[in-house]
């Protein structure tokens, strides 16, 4: 009974690992850029398929199986340089605009990588099939769980660890979070927006590229997980409130955990139990737990 | 007495914006409310305009309380005003702008499928506002496209479209040249007396304007009602004139005969 | 070219249409009819309210469902009754979801509309016993003013008596939401559109007028969903995804937004320039993408903003 109760819940928080770094991403570009990505989503697909061929590459070059973390990760990161052709191509002209139209624009974008994806990739399913369980099973408070499960945890929550860093020690950090805090301000102050913007928005899609690339050995890259991811991200950030990086890690846990519940017990509610909430926290406290004033 | 606020007071957390005060405005006055930044006018304006409940005490309009009821329900009343900052309609046209005040006043809003245009008496009373305001020649011109002093003009003219009983005008001449202001004045006075007004408030700096027009001067220090008394009485009073008008400023001769009412 | 002419020369083209057009490009018509009268609903939203919905897929599923369920459960087929049925349907789900996103502006409305469009999704999805899950539910052919013309094959009866139908729909739905644009009404919204501050100073309730628009456009869209459903002969939960709603939102952009007729020009060009793709590469998401991409950088105003002079979204009358 415990047993399977630390099965859901482990389920879960692997889960909710993956979101936060989909859902830190796009906090990161909401809080600086005030733009809320609903690309991101599409972001982590991205990283999901290049993830899947790096291993495969790998593979067939020779690397050892063991091995095929390294590529994963590396790939997942190396592919977030996507967000900056997209920041200096297409959002900088948008930054003076009505927010409905940033929002269309990162729509376009959902569009165009959802084609482009099925282009570079087809429609079939893709996976790193075996290796997930390469690195054996493990025994948690009497559950079984594939170590990988743990090693994502683990880097994940080292990354949340990493972020918070940077965001209060660095300076890096101080001038972002100046910068989402009072944008003309830190102009007056000398920070150069534009550098700032293409460097946030990067590491934004890095870290929902890394999402994707991560999750790959647990599921299959399919077509469909971009613009299903969003509307989980848009939960975690909801729940957790708009811009906060607290929020982010608060919120996927909470959505992760409540998910995998919600299946083990009634499959069909899963989503629609997140969104219920999500409709209670926008009525109830719209920033969420950690978020700012509201709009 | 149609207006009448009694121990107002508004706490902003610890800060005390007002602190007691009290105001009645009856028919046929012209009361002006000065004070330097910070002695609470805004807060005072947005108290006796149901924007905002007060921490203690009284609004009563027509003997009715209406403390924080909302704008909505003010100008449902009789209780309408203009503001600080100029406020338009960028895409409607000067037309449209007082057409708006006169659907609403006549509750006409939820019509959903008659023509505004065949609708002879919104378009009659909008352009009479229009006309009374100067501003019928500019009937069909985009609000955005405006002058700055029109601007000002059709944001009092709109407040006036509801046919209010009495009026509340923040700052109505601030941001207009020295000689647009009394050209505002004059039309605002002219057209209140053609529609019938009950009285107007305002909050003014320019001291001219405050001795040309007021009956009644209420000078606000602090959140508190410093004194409140004819233009004659503040003239003579040596705290008013030192804390809120300032010394070195030559006060205008005794006040003109044009009254409202 | 004056404007009544432009119009008076589409509707007759409209007419001639199935004289002249393919079967197979006639039936592209008929979507496009039903988007025409959902994107006039949405654009009150959108171009007189200034609330931009990410959930207005949910009116299309609630209207287009309701066709499928009174044909499987209680065997109505009558196009009138599906209509009438969708159109309070679609008030009532407006009525309840409005009263509770209304309050809120741009981006916060944007979310809990997208909110509750999932909501109905995952509901649609997952009580498959009632709803036909992913496979959806048939939508039988409906009888047009009470006439059975079963007997016909259905491509006559789509290209013919049901192109008309459609039509006329489209030409009353069109007719009443204009009226409601000139309307005192109308004024209203925009005062909110523009100011909402001014507009409450003028006694102008920005909550209970912005509810009014989105009940108005929830029918609709419902209405347009009815219409949807039996030239596809099949409704399923991909109606009602967020993605279909921010097509609508692309569609009132592309045709552009700050015109009466704009957002149905962007339904026409959307379902003619979709079937056009497709037919030479299945990729069209990544060409609509560009186009929408290209849009919101450059001209914002969409086709009637490059065709037409800028103007104010009401044509009043001016000297």
């Amino acid at each position: 009974m415990t047993a399977n109760l630390v099965n859901v819940l482990m389920s879960g928080v692997f889960h909710a690992a993956i979101l936060f770094l989909v859902s830190a991403g796009l906090q990161l570009v909401f809080g600086v850029q005030k733009i809320f990505n609903l690309a991101c989503g599409s972001f982590y697909a991205l990283g999901a398929y290049v993830g899947v061929s790096a291993v495969s590459a790998f593979v067939s070059a020779g690397g050892a199986p063991v091995l095929f973390i390294l590529p994963l990760a590396v790939a997942g990161l190396a592919v977030g340089a996507v967000g900056l052709v997209v920041e200096r191509g297409l959002l900088r002209f948008v930054y003076d605009r009505d927010e409905t139209f940033q929002l269309l624009l990162t729509f376009a974008l959902v569009l165009m990588m959802e084609d482009a994806i099925r282009l570079t990739w087809g429609t079939a399913p893709q996976s790193t099939s075996g290796y997930y369980l390469l690195y054996g099973q493990a025994r948690v408070l009497g559950a079984v769980m594939p170590v990988y499960n743990l090693i994502v945890i683990a880097a994940s929550v080292l990354i949340a660890a990493g972020l918070g860093l940077m965001l209060t020690r660095t300076a890096f950090g101080r001038i972002i979070r100046a910068a989402a805090d009072n944008r003309e301000m830190a102009e007056a102050l000398g920070v150069d927006m534009r550098g700032i913007y293409a460097r946030v928005f990067t590491l934004g899609t890095a870290l929902g590229t890394l999402g994707g690339a991560l999750v790959i050995p647990a599921t299959a890259a399919m077509s469909e997980m971009g613009i299903e991811l969003i509307v989980e991200a848009f939960a975690v950030v909801v729940i957790g409130g708009l811009g906060s990086m607290r929020g982010a890690l608060v919120g996927a846990l909470v959505v992760g955990v409540l998910r995998a519940v919600a299946i083990s017990v009634y499959p069909e509610i899963e989503m629609l139990l997140i969104y219920l909430i999500v409709i209670a926290v926008l009525l109830l406290r719209p920033r969420g737990l950690f978020g700012g004033a509201a709009a | 007495m149609i207006l009448e606020a009694r121990d107002l007071r508004k706490l902003y957390g610890d800060f005390c914006a007002l602190d007691g005060v009290s105001l009645t405005v009856g028919t046929g006055e012209f009361v002006s409310i000065i004070g330097p930044n910070g002695a609470g006018k805004s807060t005072l304006i947005n108290l006796l305009t149901g924007v905002l409940r007060p921490t203690a005490g009284t609004v009563r309009f027509n003997d009715r309380d209406v403390a924080g009821i909302g704008p909505v329900a003010l100008t449902r009343l009789g209780l309408a005003r203009s503001f600080q900052l100029v406020q338009i309609f960028p895409d409607l046209t000067v037309l449209e702008t007082l057409q708006a005040p006169v659907v609403s006043r006549l509750g006409r809003g939820t019509r959903f499928f008659r023509s505004l245009a065949a609708d002879r008496e919104v378009q009659a009373d909008a352009l009479e506002v229009a006309e009374l305001f100067g501003l019928a020649d500019k009937r069909h011109v985009p609000a955005r496209q405006l002058p700055q002093g029109d601007k000002k003009l059709l944001d009092v003219a709109s407040a006036f479209a509801l046919r209010p009983e009495i009026i509340l005008l923040d700052e109505p001449t601030s941001g207009v040249s020295t000689a647009e202001k009394s050209a505002i004045m004059e039309i605002l006075v002219t057209a209140s007396r053609r529609m019938g007004l009950k009285a107007i408030i305002q909050v003014e700096h320019d001291m001219d304007i405050v001795f040309g027009y007021s009956d009644r001067i209420v000078a606000l220090h602090q959140g508190k009602v410093l004194a409140d008394a004819t233009p004659a009485t503040i003239r003579a009073d040596a705290r008013v004139v030192d804390m809120v008008i300032g010394r070195t400023h030559h006060l205008p001769s005794p006040p003109q005969a044009e009254r409202t009412g | 070219m004056s404007g009544r002419l432009i119009l008076g020369l589409a509707l007759a083209g409209l007419l001639v249409l199935p004289f002249v057009l393919s079967p197979y490009r006639l039936i592209l018509m008929l979507p496009f009819m039903a988007y025409g009268v959902i994107l006039l609903g949405l654009n009150l939203l959108f171009a007189y309210a200034g609330l931009v919905s990410f959930g207005h897929a949910l009116f299309v599923g609630v209207g287009a469902y309701t066709g499928a369920f009174l044909g499987a459960h209680a065997g109505i087929r009558s196009i009138e009754v599906v209509v009438l049925v969708a159109a309070i349907l679609g008030a009532v789900v407006a009525a309840l979801v409005g009263l509770l996103c209304v309050r809120y502006v741009k981006i916060y409305f944007g979310m809990l509309t997208l909110a509750f469009g999932m909501v109905f999704y995952t509901f649609v999805l997952k009580f498959y016993r009632i709803t036909g899950g992913d496979e959806g539910m048939p939508v039988p052919r409906p009888l047009l003013l009470g006439l059975d013309l079963d007997a016909m094959p259905k491509t006559d009866y789509l290209i013919g008596p049901y192109y008309y139908y459609c039509l006329g729909v489209l030409v009353v739905a069109a007719a009443v939401m204009w009226r409601i644009v000139h309307s005192p009404f109308g004024l209203c919204l925009r005062t909110i559109r523009d100011n909402p501050t001014k507009a409450e100073a003028l006694g102008v309730s920005v909550t209970r007028y912005r509810w009014y628009a989105f009940v108005i456009s929830g029918v609709f869209g419902a209405v347009g969903g009815a219409l949807l459903g039996p030239p596809i002969g099949n409704v399923d939960p991909t109606l009602v995804y967020w993605t279909h709603s921010g097509s609508l939102v692309f569609m009132a952009l592309l045709g552009g937004f700050a015109h009466f007729f704009g957002p149905v020009l962007g339904a026409f060009v959307f379902i003619f320039l979709q079937d056009a793709v497709m037919s030479v590469v299945p990729y069209w998401r990544l060409v609509f993408g560009a186009i929408l991409a290209a849009i919101v950088i450059f001209a914002p105003g969409g086709l009637m903003g490059l065709f037409a002079r800028r103007r104010a979204p009401v044509e009043v009358a001016r000297p």
